[in-house]
């Protein structure tokens, strides 16, 4: 006990600190002056209002996106159901970064493939889309994040106590009022939850920020706190907006928390009859138009183009003839030694943080479940802090901590494991939760009193028990980590760099081809991980997470 | 094997005002069979896991044979306590075949491979279960879930069975059934049963002797029929089943008896036997069972009006007023009195308990 809360104190407790005292400290004494220098600059007022903007614009884009798509999956006869599901959960396993990427293939001024396209084809001189706007900034995000209030909002209509629907249809009220003043308010509190998940992981999206963002000089808090750590670093500034984040953060959780405590969210999960299929008749051909159009554009345009692009040498010549090319995965996995060594680092740094990650949850989780321990309480409550955390904090806080300490690990991988397992050891601590709270307390006891110590009880009872549970946990952890960029960029070094952060550079530096090659094997290994736990587990392990993995 | 004794147990969850378990006392023979019946929250669970040593008293100990397993200072953990536990959901491991379940105390044990399975067998023939060795849980039925946690927590030979609820999570036949098993298994192992239940019926159906918990004091430790007919308390005679608490007033006492009047003036005297002395005059309640109570269309007694009757059966059950009293009164279901009818109300002073007013 002792020594979790001492860990979590090295990995959760103290970083903040360091960030909170960075922000009110200036040279070793007290001053406000960051704050001041936030409040009082324009272009950090401009950042806080386009991270509103992002960040409210796509989680109203997310609810519009994600509820009519989760009714239409979980209580229509929709065709196809299952592949429109499929496909949504799939767009997880995507780093949001990817996306940025791929739509500044789609969408940049001039050379963007939908701009050519529309020129080819109306002969004029421009095309209608810019990728460097603070709307496509909002729309993008949107698309990374509609797949968590789809994911909430199809739980609550498919576990929806379908009694009270019966009880209005008796009353006499039709299929669609019904719909329209049981279904949907009984699944509000759902929405409501899945619309504030998505602000937070919008406002802490520092890669789509920077990539779809700096170009066109649209800055956001999380993009300005990567500038101010430029050549020379403020750390003054970057901890007063980090902080800025963080309240943000705060704010919303705190709302859905309120907002939560008014309605009861349990008593949807009733167990009543399966819930009726609304037939949707002539409606069905339209409908799964709209739907396939929709994840069309959202999913598979995008990743299409990651595709193509990482098979071409020269992007803008499209994928044509002599054009076409395998040279791009040969340079990145054979030739270039930085590519090879980010992806040597990504895999290592994503085992060993899922691995810890979950071995600390189990602790946690143990202490929290099975034990009555003074104080398990504030244990839990400081392992799902970092909830709280946008990536880039994390990046600033562990910077900060670090550089101050006499223990120099800044440059190893060992700095990018601590921040990594800071950042997702909610994600662990909440899987080993779930995972241990689901086994009845008697099996573990029905082994004791049979003769087997507390050890020989967790090893021959508890963990086999909760061995697929632990896994789907671990892949959770171990898929952001793989494509970790936001607090990557602050940490790495040459001989440290990830290959979110390769991606980043290259992107950076206009190798769009290289950038989407390295996409499309970040995209395979976290897909194998993926996959390869699902056959160890014997079911799908992502769907087994109501929320998507942080940015 | 050996005797097992409680002294003064306590014990306090924290942040709750009223204590589990308070000064329990209680000694168990062995081989005996006992069952500490009570409401839910009573203690009687906590009780059994204090025996068990998933929890540490407060205060008072814990032995057996004279040796102290639990103090306020130092547990016997369970797994080296010689106990076996059944669970009232059974907690048959699902990823582990019934032989793998029944096994598992034997291999802590550390014994060897042949004679493991030669124990394996004898146990799952004794409970009824044999050939099912490498079936999985998830394909087995309730009835047959409990005869796998029994034979598991038997074949270790344990010198104390402790069963927390076991019969509840069973239907209503196979509960009956079972009472009887168990009750045969306790005479053939010889292991000393300790039962937990809410259920007063099958306490008295199954036990030697009955401990009746509430409010995490024991009320009574005596045999079924002693703690049924001869309550020592209201509680008592309360969570053993339907009674009468009717208001008394002693007419003339002394001695080992004493005349009360209930059920108005002139109602019915009764010749009740008496504890301790009281004082004539005094006011008393008299205890006694619905089936104590006669009525009778003609005949000896107090004038009553059936309120309600309800046919169970083999029983029916009258709620009979009489004067300001209601009277429970049963009946054969044969002879059910409809509702509405005025009776003769009749008590046999023999059968009632004598207990001080509310």
């Amino acid at each position: 006990m002792a020594a979790a809360v001492a860990l979590l104190l090295v990995l959760v407790g103290a970083p903040l600190a360091m960030l909170a005292a960075q922000s009110v400290f200036i040279d070793g004494r007290l001053s406000l002056e960051a704050y001041a220098e936030v409040i009082g600059r324009s272009l950090y007022y401009q950042a806080l209002l386009n991270t509103l903007i992002v960040g409210g614009g796509s989680a109203a884009l997310a609810v519009l996106f994600g509820t009519p798509l989760a009714w239409a999956v979980a209580r229509t006869d929709l065709p196809l159901r299952g592949v429109v599901r499929t496909v949504t959960t799939a767009a997880f396993v995507a780093p949001p970064f990817l996306l940025a990427v791929a739509w500044v293939i789609l969408a940049a001024p001039n050379t963007g493939a939908l701009n050519r396209l529309v020129t080819t084809i109306f002969g004029t001189e421009r095309g209608p889309f810019n990728a460097y706007t603070l709307t496509t900034l909002t729309v993008v995000t949107a698309l990374h994040t509609f797949p968590t209030v789809f994911l909430l909002a199809a739980a609550a209509l498919e576990s929806s106590d379908s009694s009270l629907e019966h009880a209005a249809r008796l009353l006499g009220a039709g299929r669609w009022r019904t719909t329209l003043r049981i279904t949907l308010p009984l699944v509000l509190p759902s929405i409501l939850t899945g619309a504030i998940l998505a602000f937070v992981t919008a406002i802490a999206l520092f890669g789509s920020q920077a990539i779809l963002g700096i170009p066109g000089r649209v800055y956001t808090l999380s993009t300005r706190v990567y500038q101010v750590l430029g050549y020379p670093p403020d750390y003054g500034v970057a901890s007063a907006l980090s902080m800025a984040l963080v309240l943000l953060t705060v704010a919303a959780l705190a709302l859905q928390r309120r907002a939560l405590g008014r309605r009861d969210v349990a008593t949807i999960g009733g167990r009543g009859l399966a819930s009726e299929r609304i037939a949707l008749g002539r409606w069905r051909a339209p409908a799964l138009a709209l739907c396939a159009g929709f994840l069309f554009v959202a999913v598979v345009l995008p990743y299409a183009a990651l595709g193509a692009v990482s098979l071409t040498r020269a992007w803008t010549a499209g994928l044509v003839g002599a054009n076409i090319t395998l040279d791009n995965y040969a340079a990145i996995l054979f030739r270039l030694e930085l590519t090879q060594r980010a992806i040597g680092n990504s895999l290592l740094l994503a085992t060993l943080t899922a691995s810890a990650t979950i071995a600390l949850g189990v602790v946690i989780a143990t202490i929290d479940l099975r034990t009555a321990l003074r104080g398990r309480r504030l244990l839990d409550y400081l392992a799902l802090m970092p909830l709280g955390l946008p990536g880039i904090v994390v990046g600033v806080a562990i910077l900060e901590l670090w550089l101050r300490l006499p223990i120099n690990i800044y440059g190893t991988l060992l700095i990018l494991l601590l921040a990594y397992t800071t950042r997702f050891i909610p994600l662990a601590v909440r899987a080993a939760n779930v995972a241990i709270g689901q086994v009845d307390r008697s099996l573990e006891d029905a082994a004791r009193i049979g003769g087997a110590g507390r050890w020989a009880t967790q090893r021959r009872v508890t963990l086999p028990l909760v061995r697929s549970a632990l896994l789907a946990g671990w892949v959770l952890v171990f898929v952001p980590t793989l494509g970790e960029l936001s607090a990557s960029v602050l940490l790495f070094t040459p001989d440290t760099i990830t290959l979110a952060v390769a991606i980043f550079n290259f992107q950076d530096n206009g190798k769009v081809e290289l950038v989407s090659a390295l996409g499309v094997v970040l995209l395979v290994l976290a897909s194998a991980v993926v996959l390869g736990a699902r056959r160890i587990a014997g079911r799908p392990v992502l769907e087994m997470a109501s929320a998507p993995p942080p940015a | 094997m050996g005797t097992l004794r409680l002294e003064s147990l306590s014990l306090r969850y924290p942040g709750r005002d009223a204590a589990a378990v308070h000064d329990v006392d209680l000694e168990i023979a062995d081989g005996e069979f006992v069952a500490l019946v009570g409401p839910s929250g009573c203690g009687k669970s906590t009780t059994l896991r204090l025996i068990a040593g998933f929890l540490r008293p407060d205060a008072g100990r814990i032995l057996v044979d004279g040796v102290v397993l639990s103090d306020r200072n130092r547990v016997v953990p369970p797994e080296r306590r010689n106990m076996g536990m059944v669970f009232q959901s059974f907690a048959v491991w699902p990823h582990m075949t019934v032989f793998g379940n029944v096994a598992f105390g034997l291999a802590q044990r550390r014994l060897p491979a042949s004679e493991v399975r030669a124990r394996v067998r004898a146990m799952l023939e004794m409970v009824d279960i044999a050939g099912l060795e490498h079936v999985y849980p998830g394909q087995l039925s309730g009835g047959q879930l409990q005869r796998v946690a029994l034979a598991r927590s038997l074949v270790v030979e344990p010198r104390t069975l402790l069963l927390d609820e076991p019969l509840s999570s069973l239907d209503a036949k196979l509960r009956e059934r079972m009472c009887g098993e168990l009750k045969a298994l306790q005479r053939r192992t010889g292991v000393t049963f300790v039962h937990v239940t809410h259920d007063q019926a099958e306490a008295l159906a199954v036990a030697d002797r009955v401990a009746v918990m509430h409010a995490g004091r024991i009320e009574q430790f005596a045999t079924p029929r002693e703690v049924y007919l001869r309550p020592a308390s209201r509680v008592v005679a309360d969570t053993m089943g339907a009674v009468n608490l009717i208001a008394a007033r002693v007419v003339s006492a002394g001695g080992t008896s004493a005349d009360v009047r209930v059920l108005g003036d002139p109602g019915l005297i009764l010749r009740v036997t008496a504890s301790a002395a009281l004082a004539t005059g005094s006011e008393a309640l008299v205890a006694v069972r619905p089936e104590d109570v006669a009525i009778t269309s003609v005949g000896p007694g107090v004038e009553g009006l059936v309120a309600e009757a309800t046919f169970r059966g083999t029983f029916a059950e009258h709620i009979v007023t009489v004067g300001t009293e209601r009277v429970r009164a049963h009946t054969l279901g044969h002879d059910l009195v409809e509702a509405g009818r005025a009776v003769k109300v009749s008590i046999d002073g023999a059968r009632c308990i004598l207990l001080p007013p509310l």
